[in-house]
Order: C-alpha cells, then structure tokens, then sequence
C-alpha cells in the first residue's frame, strides 16, 4: 500500500525560495561591524567623563531661538533617534528649525558604579544644560526625554525649573507600579542590592534577557525568517541591520543609579508619589508648572501608557497636552509613523511654545 | 537555608516540586564541619611556625586554603539552589510550550499543504505561542522563580569574587573591595571638585 503526500507547488517554491535567501544572504547584507549608525552630522560642545554633549548641524535658515535638548535613555544608545536618514528623529527636527543639543550617556565602566540619579540629574544634566543656557544665550530650554531619559527628565524638572521652559516627555517611566510590561514584573522581584554589590553595573547581558522574552516569537522567530524574505529588498535589509545593531549595544547602566531606579520607581513607587529623594531634596511633581507634552504609544510593550500617563496629571502645569499614537516604543521615534504623524504634532507644539530667532 | 520552589502548573496552581533534600543538606553540613575542623586544626596545630613568617607568604597561604575551602563548600549549596531554580524555570517555559502546543494543535489539527493555509497557520502558530508565554512571563510565579534564580547565581558570583580576592590578597594586589573603596572614593572627589567648580564659576547656574 503507498501513501501519497500532496503539496502545494507554491509551497515548496517558497521554501527553495527562502534556502535559497539565507546562503545569499551574506552576499546582500552588511555585518554588523560594517555599519555607522551616525547619519547626522554633529559637533562634540561639552564633555564631562563619559557623557557627551551633542550639538547638530543646522538643516533649516529660520531657527527656534529656544533650543531643544534631548536626554536620551540610560538602555541602549542614541542612534535610534538618528537611525536612518528616512527615519530619523533628530534630521526632521532640524529641517523644522530646531536647534537640536543631545545627551549621550556613554558607556558607564566599573569607575561610574557609585553614580546615582543626583550625579546625572544634579550633575551630568545639569552641566549639559547650563552649557546650551550659556551658548544659546537663553535662560530657558526645551527638554525631551525618551524612556528613562524621561524619568530623568522628570526628575531635572522637578528640581530645576527655572531652567525649563518646555517639557517633552516621550514614553517616560513614570509610574512603575502601573507599569503591566514584563520589565516591571521582573523588575518587582529583582534583588538589586545583591546584584549591584556583586556586579557593581547593571550588566547588558540582563537587559538583553528582558529584550528577548518581550516578544519571543514574533522578535525571534518571525522577524528573522521576514529578513531573510526580504532579502533583495534593499532598504528593508538596511534598515534591518540598523536596527539590528543598535538593539545589540547597550551600555552597562551604573550600579547605583540602576538601583534606586528600580527601587524608587518600580518596587516602592516613590516618584509617582512624591516621595523620591535625590540629593538629599524631595522630587515633587507638583514643582512642574512648564508647558508639557507626554507622548505615550498604545503599542509600548517596554513602557505602558498606565506608566507614562499619571505624569500628565500628576504635574501642576496649566498647560499640558497628553497624545496617544498607535505605535510601539521605538515606532513612536523611528517610523515612518513618526515622521507623518508624531514628529510634525510635535514641532507644532514646540514652535507654539519657543521663541523665533 | 533553601525553601520548596513553586512553579506554575497547567491550571495555574502552584505546587511545590523541589528543594534540596533534607539528608543532602545533612551531608553537605558534616562535610562543611569536618573539613573546617581538620583545617582549624591544622592550622593551629602549624601556627607557631608560620608566626616566624608572619610576614611573608606560608602564612597568608594557610589562612587562603582555609577561605578556599570554605567559600568552596557554600559555593556548593548555592549551585544546588541555582540547579533547582534553573529546573523550575525551564520547566515552566516546557509546561507552556505543552499547553501552547496542544491549544494550536486543537485549532489546526491538520498539517497545511498550500500557501494559504501555511501562511494562516503560522500566524496562528505564532499569535498563540506569544500569547502563552507572554501570560508566562507576566505571571507573578514566573517572576518569583527568575528573580531568586538570579539571586543565587549572584551567590556564586559572590563566593567566587571572595576566592578571587583571598587569591589577590595573598599575593598583595588590590582585590575587588579595595577597588571599590577607590571607586567610592573617586566619586566623592569629583563631587566636591563639582561643588567647588560651581562656588568659584556661578555665572550660569
């Protein structure tokens, strides 16, 4: 008796299809180390340690006099707002007239592990900001902050608001109680005592774990074999790449920051609550009068809306505006949806509330 | 020093499945004892001649082999801690795949044999499996067993930096707390060379 199989033709074309793919693959993409990720071009203002100042080059004649500062997240490094020259954050920006300054926390070593939320926000933060203060000739300056960067952000307003005219907050880390992602959940059970007296920095290697069980199948499995189906597709393939590295260099995060992080905002709370302690003074959200705009993604499976939004009622401002993108946490900054719909909402904000050169 | 470890079960029910044996622990604590003992007394015993050397190294090797030999034997309780941890854990994501796996073969009970339905059943296949492990991975349980499987990971890491440093300090170089009290130290400095800098230059601030 015999048995017959019957496929789909069109099947076992697409599987040849796809072997055929993976041994061309080398031949069509770059390796990692083969890439810059700096599309933008940039001058180095100010540099303390490992932390850097990031002023871009202009891209339009008409400029916003208030200048724009971004405080980057602590995961990861700033390539992502810059990624690619279709995609990226800071070039819009710049085309619209902003006169963009960066962040750029560097790659903290065993040297930084006693740098806590007071030596970035009292310190690092507020050396870059009193630098763009002196060079632009304002008193005031807008201030974004992605992720982290956004509770850091937070935090730098609370305590120096004289010096902010404008805050942006972009997927901040805000109420870490809310939060419903896997990073809180692991986050709630860490013993980060023990791990930053053992380790000293938060090592990349943990944050790497989160990353791949955040979306297993779908970020280990299907973005892989849709790579590989793409792979004629140049600007996919590109993109990929980009992206690729970038999601695969982050930094250690200092041992000392990283644990009253994790503690003050997502194991007690405290920030949501007012009841913080950085430098020895109170993080009183009520202290944030500026004009904010809060930006949260629908999509975010790193930090959720229920986390970012208590901000936009938290804060006494008279002026703030909470929008709601259906995107992801890096959609929301690196996307063609970005570039359409968050970007262009966002400069409109911006130029309603700085002043014209 | 170990408790039951629980891990998520089918039906979400936690039920305790390993701890380390109770006559392993026994023996472990007698090894731990005798050992510790003969070294003691050993040590006592070669004291007075190694007083002659109280500077050089014979004695510092003496005291070494014992913190050796301690660290060693708690870095062993602490690997069987790390073994059953690492037992639940992957127990819980074999569990899930199971009951991810019998849900997907439930709803596509045939293997597709054209495109269509291929691309449809591999969009199921992967919704349901994200679906499954997400809940995993949101679950208090899950989050229980990898937190404590971290921590006693950093036990070992723990004892291994306490030979390392008995290793250094024999030899008289910089272990890792002499490091850190450098790091401390370092931090402190700048703090106060900030604050000076800001005293003498307030023009901005």
């Amino acid at each position: 008796m015999t048995s017959e199989i019957r496929i789909d033709p069109k099947l076992l074309a697409e599987f040849i299809t796809l072997n055929k793919n993976i041994l061309e693959a080398p031949n069509l993409a770059q390796s990692l180390d083969e890439i810059n990720l700096e599309v933008t071009p940039y001058e180095v203002v100010h540099s303390e340690d490992k932390v850097r100042l990031l002023h871009f080059s202009p891209l339009a004649d008409k400029q916003m006099k208030t200048p724009l500062v971004i405080a980057y997240a602590l995961v990861n490094r700033f390539h992502i707002f810059d990624i690619h020259p279709k995609k990226s954050w800071i070039r819009n920006l710049l085309t619209q007239g902003v006169d963009v300054y960066l962040i750029d926390w560097g790659s903290p070593t065993q040297i930084n592990q006693h740098e806590g939320f007071d030596d970035y926000v009292n310190g690092y933060m507020d050396n870059c900001i009193d630098f763009v203060r002196k060079e632009s000739s304002s008193d005031t300056i807008s201030l974004q902050g992605y992720c982290t960067g956004g509770t850091l952000s937070t935090v730098y307003t609370a305590l120096h608001p004289k010096k902010i005219k404008n805050l942006i907050l972009t997927s901040p880390i805000i109420d870490g109680r809310r939060d419903s992602t896997v990073v809180s959940n692991l986050a709630k059970h860490m013993d980060v005592d023990k791990l930053v007296d053992t380790v000293g920095n938060m090592p990349p290697e943990l944050m790497y774990y989160v990353f791949s069980i955040l979306k297993p199948f779908e970020q280990g499995f299907e973005k892989y074999l849709n790579f590989f189906k793409n792979i004629h597709n140049k600007e996919y393939v590109e993109n990929f790449i980009r992206v690729e590295k970038w999601v695969n260099d982050t930094p250690p995060i200092p041992g000392e920051l990283y644990k009253q992080w994790i503690k003050d905002v997502y194991q007690d709370n405290l920030l949501i609550n007012n009841n913080m302690y950085v430098g020895g003074k109170q993080v009183s959200l009520k202290n944030i009068s500026v004009p904010l705009l809060t930006q949260v993604a629908v999509g975010d499976h790193l930090v959720s809306p229920e986390c970012s939004m208590p901000i936009h009622y938290a804060v006494s401002s008279e002026d703030k505006t909470l929008k709601i993108y259906p995107t992801g946490h890096v959609g929301m900054i690196a996307s063609s949806f970005s570039q359409k719909k968050v970007l262009p909402e966002f400069v409109q904000w911006l130029s309603e509330r700085s002043e014209k050169k | 020093m170990t408790e039951a470890i629980s891990i998520c079960s089918e039906n979400h029910k936690i039920l305790p499945i390993m701890s380390i044996p109770p006559d392993v622990k026994k023996s472990l604590a007698d090894y731990k004892h005798t050992s510790l003992f003969w070294t003691d007394l050993l040590y006592l015993m070669s004291n007075k001649q190694q007083t002659i050397t109280a500077t050089g190294p014979f004695r510092k090797f003496a005291i070494t082999a014992k913190k050796l030999s301690t660290e060693t034997i708690e870095m062993n309780e602490d690997v069987t801690e790390f073994n059953s941890r690492l037992a639940a854990y992957y127990k819980q994501l074999a569990d899930t795949w199971t009951e991810a796996q019998k849900e997907y073969t439930r709803k596509v009970p045939e293997l597709p044999s054209d495109m269509e339905n291929m691309e449809a059943s591999k969009r199921i296949w992967i919704d349901m499996f994200e679906n499954y492990f997400t809940k995993l991975f949101d679950s208090s349980e899950f989050a229980e067993n990898f937190g404590k499987l971290v921590t006693s990971e950093l036990e070992i890491a723990k004892h291994w930096n306490n030979m390392t440093s008995a290793l250094l300090e024999s030899a008289n170089m910089p272990t890792k707390k002499d490091m850190d009290e450098v790091y401390q130290e370092l931090h402190s400095l700048r703090k106060r060379i900030a604050k000076l800098e800001k005293i003498t230059n307030p023009e901005v601030t």
